[in-house]
């Protein structure tokens, strides 16, 4: 329409030209609608896996390594309720009043105890060139969708906060990697490594029975979790290390656990590749997860907008002398527990008993707790 | 029937009743209705103006009646239950009234003491009138055991069901009166400590002062420049997965969290404090027993979706629910607790230069102390929570203020209150770091904690029966042994170097490893 026409000419491309334009708007309509729907659907599509994982359920699960063996008892132990009961630990009965079941309070030793946990495991990982942080344990609810949670839903396990696009979070695993969200890294920075302490908080919808009993399954707690960011070349490497470190510390506390490769059916979407501790409980009579380490791969990363620049090689500069930057990457992120202290202190309470009602603290613990060297009933 | 509210500084005018004689057949009270339902703003404890914490809508009563009239449709309002009630005790306010009607004042309260007066009064004479009409159907139930002719029986039995519709009537209108009353007289604000200054923030009284504002000879820097440099906290990242006013700790602001709780629960517990970690999820009704107001416009509470739940704001609040609706022993008290929890605010209605950085947060670390007594002894507690206090904060080596608050400025629940303020350069002014308060029964009558004196011989009756001797209501007091954001102002800004570095006060040393400052890194 730019070079000279006859006016009928014009006149009939103009029309075209609307045509055109309609036809465009249209579609282009119907395109931001179907990426749209691609998204949401394409976003469920799992993490891939290692080839090395089992397939099927639970009960697939292959066994990497058992540390330790049940302690042998010549009499009559008690589960952790009742020890708790017995050495004035803990009080679930007022919890329920003030805020319902699976709440409690934790008393005398046991607040020592746990502070003494955290100390301790914060310590030890941070020897191993771990940044300790304290997180917000209220979070945007986009941020948890993007670390492969789902806050909405009927069985969720994430608390919703009233009148707000908040949430509160179940992991430190959810802010730490929100940390670097939306961000290019420098390669240099990698690996990024971080042991987060924060409170925890689930609605365990859904979870019913007796796996529920006491500490094993409660709506807060505190844990110590740690968090990787790497080179994607690098996360298999690093999850080994993970579940090294997590198996050096409870072998520290002296407790008897097994090292499991998780089966495809129980990995949840974010999860390459998950190895789950479980701790001989001997009060509850059964192993019980204490600790969960996984590859993310770039899972998350892809939903959290977290890439890294490789450095530049020499030949990627051009002639004219200007420097190609490399296309960047996505980061791999993994997540393991450090320490949940309900669940450790099942596994300290039951497994250190004592016939005469006593518990003994591991020793690692007990500079963190002024030297004390075990809980005694107290008279009456 | 008149409901006094005030939202946002607006004051509804009381509406006048306008009473009929009660001898009169189909008499009722009449009210205007207001237009639409009152939603009140509720506002966080500490500050002055506060609503009844409940819907409140004005609506008929019938009148007693004797006779034939059945009782009109109470139409269009109803009167919201309250889901539990404070065991107030009204014959003690209306033979005390001018006491608390200048206390009221003082504390600015909306409290509508003369509504309550009312209300207690009506619901006095109604009490009679029920009373007196089932002595009434008592006594027609009496004749009709007798020997009656028919036309006689007949009569009564006619009248046996009028008073039993009138009664019905009478003592629905007597619970819904009971309930109103109990909503408005639940606004009152506790008593005052009588040498508690009159008037607001200005007027609060220095107790005592304790150290003096360090000098610097070189310039300081506030502790979010000093947390940048020494990489100790991230507020941008938390902006953006969070919102503003959170925060991460990064480094060595971490082991100084962790040495401050754990210095600050030790140094409490060698003082006979039971130590404790508590619930952060908790139903609303336990805050509100407290004395918070978890619903409304500017309230510091955080809700949970789809449930009666709430966050806490404070540990003074699982901590008080520990021993809710039960009778202590009195040998048990006093019953004390230091409680470590993570506390989450809304801060709605805070704004301006006094929230930088860690100042004010949404959600923080605290250590509490929470003391369960005998009524006498509150006064004494108290000053011994303050020396605690005191005893901390000047071991720590911080220059802090101690002050007796003012009426305006207490909250319902304090009889007494004081506010520690320590001196921050960085930010060049005193902070609040804690606060003490005794708040005698005003929580124990809402929270139902009470105990039993011991008894003593005199109450054996002579056949050898011991009478219990009544319960009391317990006094409760609370006091933040360490509130870690501010704290961590207060060392950040009271102890950096010229080099850049932070020197760690001696007592939290052991607890962090030994380390003795935080250095700046080499990059």
């Amino acid at each position: 329409m730019k070079g000279k026409l006859e006016p009928s000419e014009r006149q009939k491309l103009i029309e075209e030209g609307k045509n055109l334009k309609e036809a465009l708007t249209t579609l282009e309509e119907d395109l931001v609608k179907l990426r749209d729907e691609l998204q949401i659907e394409a976003q469920c599509i799992p993490n891939l896996t290692h080839p090395d994982v089992p397939i099927g359920w639970e009960d697939s699960s292959k066994l990497r390594n058992m540390v330790g063996s049940p302690r042998k008892f010549d009499f009559p132990i008690k589960d952790h309720l009742q020890i708790g009961k017995e050495l004035d630990l803990f009080d679930f009965d007022a919890a329920a009043e003030v805020s319902g079941s699976k709440f409690y309070y934790l008393k005398n030793e046991a607040v020592m105890l746990e502070m003494a946990l955290v100390n301790w495991t914060l310590t030890e990982v941070m020897k191993r060139g771990f940044t300790p942080l304290t997180t917000p344990e209220i979070v945007r609810s986009s941020v948890v969708e993007k670390c492969g949670f789902q806050p909405r839903g009927e069985n969720t396990q994430v608390y919703s906060i009233e009148d707000s696009d908040q949430c509160l979070i179940g992991t430190a695993e959810i802010p730490v990697g929100g940390i670097h969200m939306d961000s290019i890294v420098a390669e240099s920075a990698l690996p990024l490594k971080y042991v987060a302490f924060s409170h925890c908080f689930r609605t365990e919808a859904g979870a019913a029975g007796t796996a529920t009993r006491g500490l094993y399954r409660v709506h807060q707690f505190s844990k110590v979790e740690m968090f990787i960011l790497c080179r994607q070349e690098e996360s298999d490497m690093y999850h080994e290390k993970l579940i090294k470190i997590e198996e050096d510390l409870f072998s520290s506390l002296g407790l008897h656990f097994k090292i499991l490769d998780m089966a495809t059916g129980d990995l949840g979407s974010p999860a390459y590749r998950k190895f789950d501790v479980e701790a001989w409980m001997p009060g509850l009579e059964r192993y019980g997860e204490i600790s969960s380490a996984s590859n993310c791969t770039d899972y998350q990363s892809r939903r959290l907008g977290i890439r890294y620049r490789p450095s530049e090689s020499p030949s990627t500069t051009s002639k004219k002398g200007k420097t190609n930057l490399a296309a960047t990457k996505f980061v791999h992120t993994l997540n393991a527990t450090a320490c949940a202290i309900p669940r450790m202190l099942v596994c300290l309470l039951e497994n250190f008993q004592q016939e005469d009602g006593s518990v003994i603290i591991p020793h690692p613990l007990r500079p963190f707790m002024g030297g004390v060297e075990a809980i005694y009933p107290k008279s009456r | 029937m008149a409901l006094q509210c005030r939202l946002s500084g607006a004051t509804f005018q009381s509406l006048k009743l306008a009473t009929i004689p009660i001898s009169s057949s189909s008499s009722r009270f009449i009210f205007r209705t207001l237009p639409k339902t009152l939603n009140l703003a509720l506002f966080s404890r500490h500050s002055a103006p506060k609503a009844p914490p409940f819907s409140v809508l004005i609506r008929n009563l019938s009148a007693p009646a004797v006779a034939a009239a059945p009782a009109a449709e109470t139409s269009d309002i109803k009167v919201v239950k309250p889901q539990w009630n404070a065991a107030i005790d009204f014959k003690w306010i209306r033979d005390n009234k001018e006491a608390v009607a200048v206390n009221i004042k003082n504390r600015n309260s909306n409290a509508n003491l003369e509504l309550v007066l009312q209300l207690y009064d009506k619901m006095l004479n109604l009490q009679k009138e029920v009373e007196r009409l089932r002595g009434e159907r008592n006594n027609v139930a009496n004749k009709m055991k007798g020997k009656l002719e028919p036309s006689e029986r007949q009569k009564l039995i006619e009248e046996g069901k009028n008073l039993k519709e009138a009664l019905t009537t009478l003592e629905e209108d007597l619970v819904k009166l009971r309930d109103e009353l109990q909503i408005e007289a639940q606004c009152i604000p506790n008593l005052t400590h009588p040498d508690v200054p009159i008037g607001w923030e200005d007027s609060s009284k220095l107790r005592n002062m304790v150290g003096s504002p360090r000098k610097f000879d070189f310039p300081i820097k506030d502790h979010l420049q000093i947390g940048k440099e020494l990489d100790l906290f991230d507020f941008d990242a938390a902006a953006e997965v969070s919102g503003s006013k959170f925060y991460y700790l990064k480094n060595e602001a971490v082991m100084l969290e962790m040495a401050l709780v754990n210095w600050t629960l030790t140094e409490v517990m060698k003082r006979g404090f039971t130590p404790l970690t508590t619930p952060e999820i908790v139903r609303s009704s336990v805050v509100e027993k407290c004395g918070f107001q978890p619903r409304g416009e500017n309230t510091q509470v955080y809700s949970i979706e789809d449930s009666d739940q709430c966050l806490i704001g404070t540990a003074e609040i699982p901590v008080g629910g520990i021993h809710m609706d039960s009778i202590v022993a009195e040998s048990a008290l006093p019953l004390k607790y230091v409680a470590f929890s993570h506390c989450f605010r809304t801060e709605a209605g805070a704004a301006g230069t006094a929230t930088r950085g860690l100042y004010r947060v949404h959600q923080f670390s605290k250590v509490e102390m929470f003391i369960l007594c005998r009524q006498e002894e509150s006064d004494m507690y108290h000053e011994k929570l303050i020396k605690i206090e005191e005893d901390l904060f000047s071991s720590l080596g911080l220059h802090f203020k101690i002050l007796d608050m003012a009426t305006g400025d207490l909250g319902s629940p304090a009889y007494r209150k004081f506010d520690v303020e320590a001196w921050m350069p960085g930010l060049e002014r005193y902070g609040e770091i804690s606060s003490a308060s005794n708040c005698t029964d005003y929580q124990s009558r809402r929270l139902g904690i009470r105990y039993r004196p011991s008894e003593s011989p005199s109450t054996t009756s002579k056949k050898g029966k011991t009478n219990l001797a009544a319960t009391k209501f317990v006094h409760t007091l609370n006091a933040t042994a360490c509130a870690i954001p501010r704290m961590l102002v207060c060392l950040l800004e009271n102890f950096q170097q010229e080099d850049g570095s932070v020197i760690i006060p001696h007592p939290l040393r052991p607890f962090m490893g030994g380390v003795e400052a935080i250095y700046p890194k080499s990059r």
